[in-house]
């Protein structure tokens, strides 16, 4: 089969220049995952059929580790003299892009060897402060050949992507030997929802022209907290296995500002309530972080506060999903009046933030806007949780027999 | 898909070197200059008409935009197009040369390539060097050969300069008070023949082949002592030769294509771009065994100064144990040449628009450069960082390697640096030691990332404050009691002489003399003393063992110190509380060490040596090494000058700063 062909010869020109590579081919990986243990069990069988390699396809996909091998020429070289047309792709670095005014390096973000009629699509990937690996958005510029492939059916490259460090295992398929990640079905269902979203530097620089930032030693002081609390409680959701989002203020100080905001007083975290798991508290008790208060239950508007170093406030919002929308509740302890925030559906995306890869709503402008209303570009210093949101709804009163469950303060 | 934008707008750096290249092209065509622009307005047209139709193809073709992200971050799609059809090989160049009293200038095929009217600058012989082929300015130099050793520096420079090249020299005030026969006859072996005859205040103009022929020179007396000549303008016209004869012919390889690009663009690096025996520009140094710190991020940070980085780079791409992969060079503006050089070496370079003046330029450059180094090597611990005028030594990874782990380990560091402020010719000696300094000397050194995470960055200082990054390092704020790491011969060389805050006079007084370590693969002594509470046993082990000196004599005077080798001497100053250095500095005055501010110090004691014996000076009684001192010994005090002499003794550059 060609493409069983034009892989092995790949693979040759690649080892041939010690560059690691391994496959990541979702169509791929899905036939390899489900003989898994056979492969596994009998590594260097000789195998008669060409099971995988030959599947029905246009391209064949690999990643790359960019800090695993220097930027040569020689490889290309080697490539078209095997027959290989390649293509490269590059674009700004986007490690770079949230500083003042630096220039200099585009850097390759994929790469295409064409060898009749199947290719390789080459993804590479970088390491991003967060401790995670990142590739880059295949976009073409103008003197491109749009015909070189069908790029559209390419399996990368629509959007960046954030992924975690893969642990790798060698094995043979089809007679060829080749790296793959070492639990297929789990990289594959975390590539369903890998897509990344930049900060918005550009503008986040702008606001900074129009609002100077704070750069007071308190300013400096709570940041620093918040960022070490926001990176315990990730810690601690991960480890559960919860997944959550940057909301409220946090979430609109990364969108408007890519940083914390310095006069926000508290991190706030989103959570489905689908998601919940009656150990976060015991957890974060574990990590340091005491239950401060506790309003609503899991059938009804659930918050949770835990309390961070120096009066630094964890909040962790549950969220409801309606058909046409989704909600989390408020309480007022005094009065024990019930509020309810309304938000657009959304869906989860990841991004880079003080230094840890987290989720925020994919559809964040939706989300901050429902939030914080049209004027979210500008900052306010007093805020009210029960009437300065421009989505918040009154939504009765706890009965008073419930109180006891529903308000729970420490 | 809908809002995206197609014509984000185009970055002008980006563009320059095309535009100013094919401007050039046009206005040589002297006849078809008219016809070419009419042309290539109707080319910008088409190619405008083109892109929109490649544009509408995109649409079709690439992937969907997301909405409001996609039509910001996009590529640029309208860039004018370079011509595609070249206008017709150029043969000639037309160049104006003028040389005056109070301007001089250099106009090739009508672009100015020089200009220089401002008042009290710019003295001298002002050489343009032009690619015989292009017409490309590939080095300005300007030599004040009014001032002694300028004429030497100006033959140096015409030395490298390769055969064939175009030289354009023009004056501008003065240029014959210093200028020696020897540079008189270099310049006559160029072609010129004014030049054994210039005096004072002459005009004058020459361009010429270097090893070829005249095309034109233009010279006006001086008429009295107190007049100048009048001014001369120099109009003529220079043959261009073609693209290979320009070229060397070297073997095609990856390193000699990367000579060739750098070659044909600018002159003054000498054998590098030899056609014959050219320099390597690749050094495979012995790796390090066991190396700690291959893959620790190096940060070289850079301004305009591209033969200074060039020389830096040769030595530190010599070091053993150097991994050229981790290295970024950050400069600080979008020059061009020191680009050129750090693609010479392969390596990768990062341009930063310049914020801010002065010191805090420099501050603000810091701050980039550092924060993107973390970012680009987001695993990292560690960063070196460097700076463009430092020759670094051959076991600077080696030294680094055996160290690192300290800074790891032990949370009283501040910082490893290559550099020992007190390190001079006659004090330093032992290329094994190191010492615990409560001082940051800078000058190639090691931060730990955590350190500039949670603390330096947030509060770095902004542009506004106009503060040198160094001094504010320095300060307790910043510094809070921790020390740093250094070796008593230091690890890197400052060679720069010209800087924000350096002249040759400054150099010469607390610089050249700096020892600097050539021995490789130096074992490092008994590292682990250098951790908090084993230095301060190692360091009652030294008293213990040190002969006190006789305080009767003159601590400056070289029989203070007995006619030894390899002992131990302690002396006792006084020094009344912990910022008391009264008396240290007039002892490192006339120890002809670094006197401008305190350095060096650890708890009121200073290590260093004299006549090949190591020498303590305890500070009594702030130092808590005081107790060491014999109750018959009285502390030596030296009295500082009066007011009026200090002020003439010490330099104009009295707020010392190293960088």
């Amino acid at each position: 089969s060609v493409k069983q062909h034009v892989v092995r010869k790949f693979l040759g020109l690649i080892s041939s220049h010690n560059i690691p590579v391994y496959l990541i081919d979702p169509l791929i990986l899905g036939l390899v995952d489900k003989d898994i243990e056979q492969i596994k069990s009998s590594p260097d069988g000789p195998s008669l059929e060409c099971k995988y390699f030959c599947a029905p396809r246009d391209f064949t996909t690999f990643a790359l580790l960019d800090k695993t091998w220097k930027h040569e020429v020689g490889l290309f070289r080697t490539a078209e003299k095997m027959g290989f047309q390649w293509l490269k792709i590059i674009n700004k670095d986007p490690r770079l892009d949230g500083m003042d005014d630096l220039s200099g390096i585009e850097i390759p973000l994929h790469y295409i060897f064409k060898l009749a009629s199947h290719a390789i699509h080459l993804v590479v990937f970088y390491e991003r402060s967060g401790n995670y690996l990142w590739h880059g958005p295949l976009r073409l510029k103008q003197h491109m050949d749009r015909k070189f492939v069908p790029f559209r059916k390419l399996h990368f490259g629509r959007y960046p992507g954030a992924y975690e460090k893969p642990e790798l295992l060698l094995i043979s398929i089809d007679d060829l030997k080749v790296q793959i990640p070492k639990n297929p079905s789990s990289f594959l269902e975390e590539m369903s929802h890998s897509r990344f979203l930049e900060c918005r530097y550009r503008e986040a620089r702008a606001f900074f022209q129009l609002y100077p930032d704070d750069t007071s030693l308190d300013a400096v002081e709570f940041r620093k907290k918040a960022k070490s609390l926001l990176h315990l409680a990730a810690l601690t959701l991960n480890n559960l296995g919860v997944k959550f989002w940057l909301s409220s203020g946090t979430c609109l100080g990364w969108y408007r500002q890519c940083s914390v905001i310095p006069h926000s007083k508290d991190v706030d975290l989103g959570v489905f309530i689908r998601d919940y798991k009656a150990d976060i508290i015991p957890a974060f008790q574990k990590a340091g972080l005491p239950l401060k208060h506790k309003f609503g239950k899991v059938e009804d508007s659930l918050e949770l506060s835990f309390q961070g170093e120096d009066d630094v406030k964890l909040d962790i919002f549950f969220f409801y999903e309606e058909d046409d929308h989704i909600w989390n509740g408020g309480t007022q302890a005094r009065s024990g009046k019930k509020f309810k925030y309304l938000f657009p559906k959304f869906t989860l995306c990841w991004t880079e933030f003080v230094e840890l890869k987290v989720h925020v709503p994919c559809e964040t402008l939706q989300y901050v806007e429902a939030n914080y209303g049209a004027d979210w570009k500008v900052p306010v210093k007093t805020w009210d949780w029960k009437s300065s949101p421009s989505n918040v709804q009154y939504n009765g009163v706890w009965p008073v027999d419930e109180w006891d469950d529903v308000i729970q303060i420490y | 898909m809908d809002e995206w934008k197609p014509n984000p707008p185009i970055k002008p750096h980006k563009k320059r070197s095309w535009y100013l290249a094919w401007k050039y092209k046009l206005m040589n065509q002297r006849a078809l200059r008219k016809l070419c622009q009419t042309g290539a307005v109707l080319f910008l047209l088409v190619t405008v008409i083109v892109n929109i139709k490649l544009i509408l193809d995109t649409r079709r073709a690439a992937y969907e935009e997301e909405e409001e992200s996609a039509q910001d971050y996009d590529d640029e799609m309208l860039n004018v197009e370079v011509p595609r059809h070249p206008v017709n090989n150029k043969k000639v160049l037309d160049v104006e040369v003028y040389s005056s009293r109070s301007k001089v200038y250099v106009a090739v095929d009508g672009t100015t390539v020089l200009e220089d009217e401002a008042r009290e600058q710019g003295r001298g012989i002002h050489v343009i060097v032009l690619n015989q082929a292009t017409g490309h300015v590939m080095a300005k130099r300007v030599f004040d050969t009014y001032s002694p050793h300028e004429d030497e520096a100006m033959v140096l420079f015409l030395n490298m300069v390769a055969r064939g090249r175009i030289l354009i020299f023009t004056i501008k005030d003065e240029g014959s008070f210093h200028l020696k026969d020897t540079a008189k006859n270099v310049l006559k072996s160029l072609g010129s023949q004014v030049a054994p005859f210039l005096s004072w205040r002459d005009m004058w103009t020459f361009v010429g082949k270097k090893g070829g022929e005249v095309y034109g020179e233009k010279h006006a007396k001086s008429p009295a002592l107190s007049t100048w000549g009048d001014p001369v303008l120099l109009k003529t016209e220079v043959h261009l030769t073609s693209v290979e004869d320009a070229e060397c012919h070297w073997p095609d390889t990856e390193l000699n294509r990367r000579r060739k690009r750098f070659c044909s663009k600018v002159e003054g690096y000498g054998s590098v771009c030899s056609c014959k025996d050219p320099t390597p520009i690749e050094f495979n140094p012995d790796p390090l065994k066991d190396n700690k710190v291959f893959d620790v991020p190096v940060a070289v940070i850079a301004g305009n100064r591209p033969n200074y980085l060039y020389r830096m780079l040769r030595s530190l791409l010599s070091a053993q144990g150097v991994n050229p992969q981790m290295i970024t060079v950050f400069i600080d503006g979008y020059y061009e040449e020191p680009m050129d050089v750090v693609e010479l070496f392969g390596l990768s370079g990062i341009q930063h628009t310049p914020i801010s003046i002065k010191n805090a330029r420099v501050s603000q450059h810091y701050k980039a450069s550092l924060t993107a180094t973390f970012n680009l090597f987001p695993d990292a611990k560690f960063a070196v960082v460097l700076e463009e005028d430092l020759d670094i030594s051959v076991d600077f990874f080696s030294f680094l390697s055996q160290s690192i782990h300290l800074l790891e380990e032990d949370e009283s560091l501040y910082c490893i640096s290559a550099w020992n402020d007190q390190g001079y010719e006659h004090t330093a000696e032992d290329p094994s030691l190191l010492y615990r300094v409560e001082t940051m000397p800078g000058l190639g050194w090691v931060l730990r990332k955590s350190l500039y995470k949670d603390e330096l960055e947030p509060k770095w200082p902004t542009p506004e404050k106009l503060w040198d990054w160094d001094m504010w390092m320095r300060m307790p704020e910043q510094r809070k009691g921790r020390e740093c790491i250094i070796p008593d011969i230091s690890r890197s060389y400052h060679f720069g002489i010209v800087g924000l805050n350096m002249n040759g006079y400054f150099h010469e007084a607390y610089f050249k003399k700096h020892k600097f370590n050539t021995v490789p693969n130096v074992q490092l002594k008994n590292v682990e003393s250098l951790r908090k509470d084993a230095y301060e046993t190692e360091i009652h082990r030294l008293l213990g063992e040190a002969e006190v000196l006789d305080h009767s004599k003159n601590p400056c005077e070289d029989s203070f110190v007995p006619d030894t080798e390899g002992k131990v001497y302690v002396m006792f100053i006084r020094m009344e509380q912990e910022a008391d250095f009264t008396t240290w500095t007039q002892l490192a005055k006339c120890l002809h060490i670094w006197d401008l501010d305190v350095r060096g110090n650890h708890k009121g004691l200073w290590r260093l040596f004299r006549k090949k014996n190591h020498f303590l000076v305890v500070g009594v009684p702030a130092s808590p090494y005081s107790s060491k001192k014999p109750s018959s010994v009285t502390p030596i005090y030296m009295e500082p000058p009066a007011k009026e002499e200090g002020a003439a003794a010490v330099p104009a550059v009295a707020a010392a700063e190293q960088t």
